[in-house]
């Protein structure tokens, strides 16, 4: 798999189904809630977003032996 | 030096010019390019959004944002959806010409340009009738860097997509991947841009 656009496009997705949690935190309670549930997420975001680059980079490895 | 070397040694005697580009990296240049560009941009946000926060926790009024204005939570929130759909128009215009759908890629293309365009037109309206300026305390001033930057960045992308849409009229891209880097690359701008807009309107207009 290569590291392009609909690589990409899946970070919107999950960049957006975690701004609408964040959204719906903060209405229903207190926008300090939000600002934390954000904060832990975007921690999580970070810890997964370098896993996920460092797969693609070893997949990228793979594939450039291969060829 | 040495593959410049080796180049010539192999039967390229009537060579002019320089030497083959040595294409060690494991991702083409043009992806490569865009995506340390995004990590540059990442830390130029980075440093708005630290300015934000540290504005509204220094300063720290009673109410945010301060009396007596108020922000357009539900125009920007519409805004928003607009972006973002402007993302899934693009995904489509590049699933599109993989499948080797041009007809595809033109609609996509123009979809995402005109909703890239709808939502920077919303975003100057909101502008002129939000009521206070960039000189009105530090929170106008930091409203306005942070959503000005980021429109500066959709007014770029509306660009590199013009270019791209009339290349796709011009029958320009393919399905090989070599043959669309000219779409794929404003692809993933955008839906950097759209990515920081999330951020951007979660922090400013919701929390």
């Amino acid at each position: 798999m290569r590291l392009n656009e609909a690589a990409v496009f899946k970070w919107v997705v999950i960049v957006g189904i975690a701004a609408a949690a964040v959204i719906a935190v903060t209405l229903l309670t207190r926008p300090l809630w939000g600002a934390l549930l954000g904060l832990v997420l975007v921690i999580a975001g970070c810890i997964y977003g370098y896993r996920w680059m460092e797969q693609k980079w070893r997949e990228l490895g793979s594939k450039k032996l291969r060829s | 030096m040495e593959s410049a070397t080796v180049a010539v040694g192999h039967g390229h005697a009537d060579h002019h010019g320089p030497p083959e580009a040595n294409e060690s990296s494991r991702i083409d240049r043009q992806t490569l390019g865009i995506l340390l560009f995004i990590v540059s941009e990442v830390m130029l946000f980075g440093a708005f959004f630290a300015s934000y926060f540290f504005l509204r926790v220094v300063v720290d009024p009673p109410s945010w944002p301060p009396h007596p204005y108020e922000l357009p939570v539900a125009v920007a929130g519409m805004n928003t959806a607009i972006l973002v759909s402007s993302s899934f128009t693009i995904h489509y215009a590049l699933e599109s010409i993989r499948r080797g759908n041009r007809t595809g890629l033109k609609l996509g293309l123009v979809a995402t340009w005109l909703l890239g365009a709808t939502f920077l037109f919303i975003q100057v309206n909101e502008y002129v009738h939000i009521g206070f300026s960039a000189r009105d305390l530090s929170f106008g001033s930091i409203f306005y860097s942070l959503t000005g930057l980021h429109g500066a960045h959709v007014f770029v992308g509306l660009m590199l997509l013009s270019f791209a849409t009339i290349r796709a009229f011009r029958g320009h891209f393919g399905p090989a991947e070599k043959d669309h880097l000219g779409v794929e690359v404003p692809g993933i701008y955008w839906h950097f841009v759209d990515i920081m807009w999330i951020i951007v309107y979660v922090t400013v207009y919701i929390l």
